[in-house]
């Protein structure tokens, strides 16, 4: 190869290395003011603006505000309730979707399509009165242990509307997964003695274990960093979740201790993170069906 | 297969109730909890949102004292003088980030994230899944710390300073460049996934015999590529334009729709649900989210025809329940 | 247990799969529902299997009518094409499977997975997976699998066509004694011709959805009753000519432009006086001679014992099949006799058999 030729098989190269420094940089300065107690640009300093001042100091709010726990399991909390919520009824609908023929299968198929590009969103104002309606049931409103309920200003209340407004997408993808099962395998379960629940069970839901793995990570991550329904359905930002909570930091403490936040966001980080490390092929996928962008 | 008429005497069928009862009862226990959801918080929201929109509902008149007013808030909304410029700002908000990042960027890295190495696309294309994935906060946050101020933000400290150019707060001084570029970076996945499997399912053939005619690299892209990407691209500007539309999670982060950002969307959001005063108008924010429902529906109904929905939909090829 | 299939079709949408099938199969039968890919002969087996439901029609076990019943309540075992087996589970649990369904107590489960097992040759692999096996050892896990839950129909659809040849052949037998020994009743599924004749007791021919011929394998050789079974059965096929049947004073002659062939008295007088009939005949019924048609080799295909050779008699081309030592090349002048008794001829129109009608 003359030098030419390596230059332009690099230029792709050095073009998307440029093209993704902004990712990389918001990452590299989030770990590196995590460590010090102040940065000037990426470079940490100390209280005289010289090199240094690297510090654990930003993380004592693990011990010393007990907050950040009770957020930290409320977040928990919500992104398991999603992600095991989403799955089992997508599973369920898209299996139906997929593989029964009942009336009505069209309909909901195209209500699917048309709610998976709809503005979920600007339905919060009308969700905030549905959810105040459930708030009045009896126990299930506000009176369940853990949860708190599925009403207003309780856990489950933001679970369940995030479940729903996450189903268009999962279903979606769930009857991808299933269209993909072959139909021989289906009908020699039920010859061997399987009701539609058992096939479902037994023989389906393992055939698309990588379809139920890939939502749920998706789920999971976008649980975790759920920032707009938390904070409109749950009142007390402090107690609400740890995105939440970290917009409560920035807010209200002027002025902001960044390097502090910058911990909490790299507290918050660290699951995402994991999950992006093993799982990007998965993740990857997800998309790949066609299927829903967040912006 | 013969498509001959249906014979004139079908034979009549003993109806077991038994059969009929677990096809009813069998497809029900699949979608029941899905049914319900859907219709709790999307159907029933639909018709609650366009129910409040007739009404002046706020937090000063109470859940009691309110009053229908017929399309009021729909005709404060064309006269608002607001109303000019929040549109304004939502076609600028949607029209630039569509254009530059979730179709210009998400086509330039699909394009040279399948020009390398498979591994090394494979890492690039990941790396730019990491900002959807990034809570949208904690997202937020390393953008406002790239622009911030000197001497703490990286844009001045690294670039800016050591030209010898003028530092300011840039999330403040360029609040329209900030927006963009944060929904840029989260949107531009979407399109980059799918342009990329659009790409990898160009027929191998296609590109060697292009490349035996001399194409170079972007005569390839120009006449090859891009002429087979129609349908990916359709499909992406059409689905993104709405998700724009209605999003705003990241501008409400980002400048909580100060220096002209106010879309359509945020104002909404605001008028109703998030005010620096207290004082909830939710019939008017009503009116103005039914406008957006509005287009949603509409869009998405052209959209199926578009997209031909049917095809998509087989028969099940199973009947036994 | 004996099938009945009475009036049975079969609609999607405004497409007719299968169109008014009425056969009956005998206790112990083995039955082959034969017809090119498409003909609707796979949507009848799923709805004996309770797959797909008849849009009109009536599938009777013994003396019930079961078109109501779900599949599991039928009491069938069936093997697939492409196997169908559980990918997530082991030999022996796919063995076990139905039979867990149903209950079966542990001890015998075992025994019954370990018989199915023996007698397939299956018994080493019982704890790999599917993924881990070959075609082959699939194939026979899914017949064992539905030999092991004791079924009182077993039904196969095209179980065979996923296998290489030689494979296909020593199964093709091992399915038949299974049959024989068990006295399973039986249908048989297939596109392959000779499949159908070496195994079943008796053929339902089936073309486009609707029953063309049910008899044994050797009726539907020697007395086709369509045109479509004369050129489907057989390989290699019937020659199919299209010739003029005339009647002089007590001969019948067969002819055509160059082509004049005299016929027997039994077969001659069905088809003379009709105007233009289909003359078939076996390339095996047909001799080369110093007697008889006169034409010219005009392909040579070498099949190892026999030479198939394609003659061209006038315009007609006529396929034989000859002995090789008789070393015979393109355009070599050749003359053929045809076995005047094992003659068919066929309506144009109708495409029925003038002879069998």
């Amino acid at each position: 190869m003359t030098w030419k030729q390596r230059l332009g098989s690099a230029i792709p190269y050095i073009l998307l290395t440029i093209l993704t420094i902004p990712v990389f940089v918001g990452y590299l300065w989030i770990i590196i003011s995590t460590f010090s107690g102040r940065t000037y640009g990426l470079v940490p300093v100390d209280s005289q603006g010289n090199f240094g001042g690297l510090t654990l100091e930003n993380w004592s709010f693990l011990w010393e505000d007990p907050n950040i726990w009770f957020v930290t399991l409320n977040t928990l909390l919500l992104s398991v309730l999603l992600t095991v919520g989403v799955v089992i009824i997508s599973a369920l609908a898209g299996y139906a979707l997929s593989r029964i023929s009942f009336p009505g299968r069209k309909t909901f198929l195209a209500g699917t399509l048309i709610l998976h590009a709809f503005p979920s969103v600007t339905l919060l104002i009308s969700i905030y009165f549905v959810l105040r309606w459930i708030s009045n049931l009896p126990v299930l409103g506000k009176g369940l242990p853990i949860i708190g309920g599925f009403g207003y200003n309780t856990v489950g209340g933001v679970a369940l509307v995030m479940v729903s407004l996450s189903l268009p997408l999962g279903i979606w993808l769930m009857k991808g997964f299933f269209d993909n099962v072959s139909w021989d395998m289906e009908r020699a379960a039920l010859i061997d003695g399987c009701s539609r629940l058992r096939v479902w069970w037994e023989i389906m839901l393992p055939s698309i274990k990588p379809g139920i793995a890939a939502l749920s990570i998706f789920t999971f991550i976008t649980g975790w960093g759920a920032f707009l329904i938390p904070y409109t359905f749950i009142t007390d930002q402090e107690k609400s979740t740890l995105a939440a909570y970290l917009n409560s930091l920035m807010g209200e403490t002027a002025p902001v201790n960044y390097s502090r936040v910058a911990a909490v966001g790299l507290f918050q980080l660290i699951p995402v993170l994991f999950f992006f490390i093993f799982t990007q092929e998965y993740l990857l996928s997800i998309f790949s069906g066609g299927s829903k962008g967040g912006t | 297969m013969t498509t001959t008429a249906v014979p004139a005497e079908p034979v009549p069928m003993r109806v077991s109730y038994r059969d009929r009862l677990r096809r009813l009862v069998s497809p029900m226990l699949f979608m029941t909890p899905a049914g319900v959801l859907t219709v709790a918080f999307f159907f029933l929201p639909v018709i609650i949102l366009f129910g409040i929109s007739l009404t002046n509902l706020s937090s000063s008149t109470g859940f009691k004292n309110y009053e229908w007013v017929g399309f009021e808030n729909y005709v404060k909304i064309v006269q608002n003088p607001l109303t000019k410029l929040n549109l304004i700002a939502t076609i600028k908000y949607v029209s630039l980030t569509l254009v530059f990042f979730n179709i210009g960027m998400a086509l330039v890295v699909a394009l040279l994230s399948t020009h390398i190495s498979r591994r090394a696309g494979f890492v690039y294309r990941a790396l730019w899944l990491l900002p959807r994935l990034t809570p949208s906060v904690v997202y937020i946050m390393m953008w406002k710390f790239i622009g911030a101020d000197s001497p703490y933000g990286i844009m001045n400290q690294h670039v800016l300073e050591p030209l010898g150019l003028s530092t300011a707060n840039w999330v403040a001084a360029r609040p329209w460049l900030f927006v963009i570029l944060t929904n840029g970076f989260i949107g531009a996945s979407f399109g980059m996934i799918i342009f990329t499997s659009a790409i990898e399912s160009i027929p191998r053939d296609y590109m060697i015999a292009a490349q035996v005619d001399g194409c170079n690299a972007w005569q390839r892209i120009r006449h090859v590529i891009l002429p087979m990407m129609r349908w990916p691209l359709l499909f992406v500007v059409t689905y993104q334009t709405l998700s724009l539309l209605t999003s705003f999670e990241q501008i409400y982060l980002l400048t909580d729709g100060a220096g002209g950002t106010e879309v359509w969307a945020l104002w909404a959001y605001h008028r109703a649900l998030n005010n620096y005063w207290g004082n909830f108008q939710w019939g008017f924010g009503a009116a103005l989210a039914m406008v957006l429902v509005a287009i949603g529906i509409v869009a998405s109904v052209v959209y199926m025809r578009f997209f031909q929905f049917n095809a998509l939909v087989q028969e099940p090829k199973i009947e036994a329940m | 247990m004996k099938v009945l299939l009475e009036n049975l079709s079969k609609h999607f949408g405004s497409v007719v799969a299968v169109d008014g099938v009425t056969l009956d199969i005998r206790d112990s039968e083995f039955v082959a529902f034969l017809g090119p890919s498409g003909c609707g002969k796979t949507t009848t087996l799923l709805m004996v299997a309770g797959i797909y439901k008849p849009t009109t029609g009536i599938v009777k076990f013994d003396e019930r009518v079961v078109n109501h019943l779900a599949p599991r309540d039928r009491k069938i075992g069936m093997v697939f094409q492409s196997y169908a087996l559980y990918p997530h589970m082991t030999v022996y649990q796919n063995l076990t499977f139905p039979m867990r369904l149903s209950k079966v107590p542990k001890s015998e489960m075992e025994a019954r997975a370990k018989e199915a097992a023996d007698i397939l040759g299956i018994g080493a692999l019982m704890d790999r997976r599917p993924g881990q096996l070959s075609g082959g050892q699939q194939q026979r896990v899914a017949l064992g699998r539905a030999l092991a839950k004791q079924p009182d129909l077993l039904l196969f659809d095209e179980p065979l066509s996923n296998l290489d040849a030689r494979l296909r052949l020593s199964m093709r037998g091992e399915i038949k004694r299974l049959q024989m020994e068990l006295g399973i009743t039986s249908i048989y599924v297939t596109h392959d011709q000779v499949e159908a004749m070496t195994m079943a007791d008796r053929i339902a021919v089936i073309r486009e959805g609707k029953l063309q011929a049910y008899a044994t394998s050797d009726e539907l050789y020697d007395q086709p009753r369509t045109l479509f079974i004369a050129g489907f059965v057989g390989n290699p096929p019937m020659n199919l000519i299209e010739v003029e049947v005339l009647q002089e004073g007590d001969s019948y002659r067969a002819r055509r432009n160059g082509f004049d062939l005299q016929l027997s008295e039994a077969r001659g007088h069905k088809a003379a006086g009709r105007g233009k009939v289909i003359l078939g005949i076996r390339p095996e019924d047909v001799s080369i001679g110093d007697r008889g048609l006169r034409g010219e080799v005009y392909v040579v295909e070498p099949l190892g014992r026999d030479d198939l050779l394609d003659v061209h008699v006038g315009d007609a081309s006529v396929h034989v099949l000859a002995d090789p030592s008789l070393h015979l090349k393109i355009g070599d002048q050749v003359q053929l006799g045809l076995n005047v008794d094992k003659v068919q001829f066929f309506d144009p129109e109708s495409e029925q058999s003038l002879l069998w009608a």
